[in-house]
């Protein structure tokens, strides 16, 4: 009886263990573009980011704004793309910096104010654009920019061409991308991972960050 | 009690803690899993069960969406449409959600029928549904809002809610703390037969019947509470007065085996409803920000009838699953507390220990909610 009482015990704590520790899963997708701007001394400023949202958040995101002939025009648009960008602030922008392999803690300036949203409205996809400068600009051999969720509540994911653009890059400059594994999602069930990784929720969307890096050497 | 029954009663006792402080540890690390961000942490890849699951919601969540297009042009569709909300529903509820942690902790803690944990699971899903469709019918609809005004109500509500949580948590602390007392002395008062124990106690009790006496009159509100009280004090003096008859039995501590104290089936009468109807505003009152979005989405579409039956269909899903949760927490409720009353005092020690960490646990989830450290669902970013 008393060992029936454990081992009811441990199957529920098994159980609300493993369906507990599902997470968030994406709510918003995301197709990114990055442009990595150079200054003339051959170092990088910033990081110009092109993300386009999926059709269901777009239509969630512009809820009750205004259309002007049939679209959402970059002015009615403004306010919104405010609030995205300052409440990307307390998500790091989603993006990290790795300089020489090391990680650089608050890399990012607040995005520049050129920042603005655009609506295509055959696609009825919401696209937002902003620039974030480097606090300081990196002249290294390697520079590595990661773009994920931690809480993966956003799915990036990188486009399916030309995904990163070296703007005005010296010419020994090479970039590599490496994108999530399995489309963004693995397909197969292991158990044996699954023990493994049973405590790796926590910043879990980080193992779906699509890395970007350039090398100049 | 002689040396080796002691030791035999030790063993009997710290197995089930060790087995209920494993459960408690993992209610708790499913609700901190959605906690986001660790400093410079870097877990491993995320495959196996866990990304598997998460493969699976995304995928259904991506096919809502789709069908939604869909049944646009195609009427087929809907069917397709409800099957797949359906299935959504069952696993977005094995996803995120305090819910879960909340009602099996809380059934954990209180003397409930399988009936009524399930009960408990269906009318917060369907309170779940309800909240985010009149969000977003009020906010889209009515008032011409933008998706910022309802994250604005979503997390008014969420504030709301969590502050319920840590109240539902502190009432069960202090109730099931009381017995859990009782319990401890109980025990003492075994390895520690010398009458100046008892007449200590007899003069506690005598104490606490006075504090009630003085304390609850005036409070006519706290009807609920003063029976509570008064109920445990009781059981405690009752213990006490028929200790020496009843030398190895635990009637005393045991609340369900006392007549004073309500059976699981008088709970679930009319009185027993009020209590659970605050879990079920706590628990359900925050909508699921999936179906507000697919909500929107059906809206944008010229769907909003169709999006309003996905989600109610999402909603009977994710009464499956947590009801499941649900059972299995009623369960093993049920399982220790025919256990407890075969062994010594100190099963009841075990039982008592695991309500109180469940009501703890109720109201650390609730605080951490409401203080930022435990994430709950985003509503993108706005």
């Amino acid at each position: 009886m008393l060992y029936r009482l454990i081992a009811v015990i441990l199957a529920v704590a098994g159980v609300v263990t493993a369906i507990g520790t599902a997470s968030a899963h994406p709510h918003v997708w995301v197709t990114m573009h990055s442009d990595f701007l150079y200054s003339p001394d051959g170092s990088v400023t910033a990081v110009r980011h092109t993300w386009t949202f999926d059709d269901m958040f777009s239509a969630f995101a512009t809820m009750g704004f205004p259309k002007t002939d049939g679209t959402f025009t970059r002015e009615t648009l403004q306010p919104l793309a405010t609030v995205n960008v300052d409440s990307l602030k307390d998500f790091d922008y989603f993006t990290y910096a790795k300089v020489d392999g090391k990680r650089v803690k608050d890399a990012f300036n607040e995005p520049t104010s050129d920042y603005w949203l655009d609506y295509d409205p055959k696609t009825t996809l919401l696209t937002l654009h902003f620039t974030l400068p480097f606090k300081v600009p990196v002249k290294a051999k390697s520079l590595q920019i990661e773009v994920y969720d931690p809480t993966f509540f956003i799915d990036f994911a990188m486009a399916k061409q030309d995904p990163v653009t070296l703007v005005g890059a010296p010419a020994q400059c090479a970039v590599a991308t490496e994108k999530p594994p399995d489309g963004n999602f693995p397909t197969t069930l292991r158990l044996d991972h699954a023990l493994v990784t049973s405590e790796a929720n926590i910043g879990m969307g980080a193992s779906f960050a699509n890395r970007i890096t350039v090398t100049c050497p | 009690m002689s040396a080796r029954n002691r030791v035999l009663g030790l063993c009997h006792c710290l197995l089930p803690t060790a087995a209920a402080v494993l459960l408690l540890t993992s209610v708790a690390g499913s609700a901190w899993a959605q906690f986001g961000t660790l400093g410079g942490m870097h877990p491993a890849p995320a495959t196996g069960i866990f990304g598997w699951l998460l493969a699976q919601q995304a995928f259904f969540y991506q096919a809502l969406a789709g069908l939604i297009r869909q049944a646009k042009s195609n009427g087929s569709a809907y069917w397709a449409l409800m099957g797949i909300s359906f299935v959504y529903g069952v696993f977005h509820a094995a996803g995120p959600g305090h819910g879960k942690a909340v009602i099996s902790s809380y059934l954990l803690a209180n003397e409930e029928t399988w009936r009524r944990g399930v009960t408990l699971s269906f009318a917060s899903a369907v309170l779940q549904s309800l909240t985010a469709i009149t969000i977003v019918a009020v906010a889209a609809v009515l008032i011409g809002g933008t998706a910022q005004l309802m994250g604005n109500a979503v997390r008014t509500i969420e504030t709301a809610s969590y502050l319920l949580i840590i109240i539902i948590g502190a009432r069960m602390l202090w109730v099931k703390g009381k017995s859990f007392r009782a319990a401890v002395r109980k025990i003492r008062e075994e390895f520690d037969p010398v009458p100046t124990a008892a007449a200590a106690n007899e003069a506690q009790c005598h104490h606490e019947h006075l504090h009630v006496g003085h304390s609850h009159p005036g409070h006519s509100s706290a009807a609920h509470d003063k029976h509570d009280h008064d109920e445990n004090v009781h059981a405690d003096c009752t213990a006490q007065a028929h200790h020496h008859a009843h030398e190895d039995e635990e009637e005393g501590i045991l609340p369900w085996a006392h007549a004073h104290s309500p059976e699981p089936e008088q709970l679930a009468g009319p009185g027993g409803w009020q209590r659970g109807f605050s879990a079920i505003i706590a628990v359900g009152m925050r909508p699921c920000s999936g179906a507000i979005i697919v909500l929107v989405f059906a809206l944008a579409q010229g769907l909003f009838w169709a999006g309003i039956a996905s989600t109610f269909v999402m909603g009977l899903g994710t009464a499956i699953t947590v009801g499941s949760i649900a059972s299995l927490a009623v369960g093993a409720k049920s399982l220790a507390k025919r256990i407890a009353t075969t062994r010594s005092g100190y099963g009841a020690l075990v039982l008592r220990g695991l309500e109180v960490g469940a009501a703890c646990l109720v109201m650390l989830v609730g605080i951490g909610l409401l203080t930022g450290y435990l994430a709950s669902e985003r509503m993108g970013f706005f």
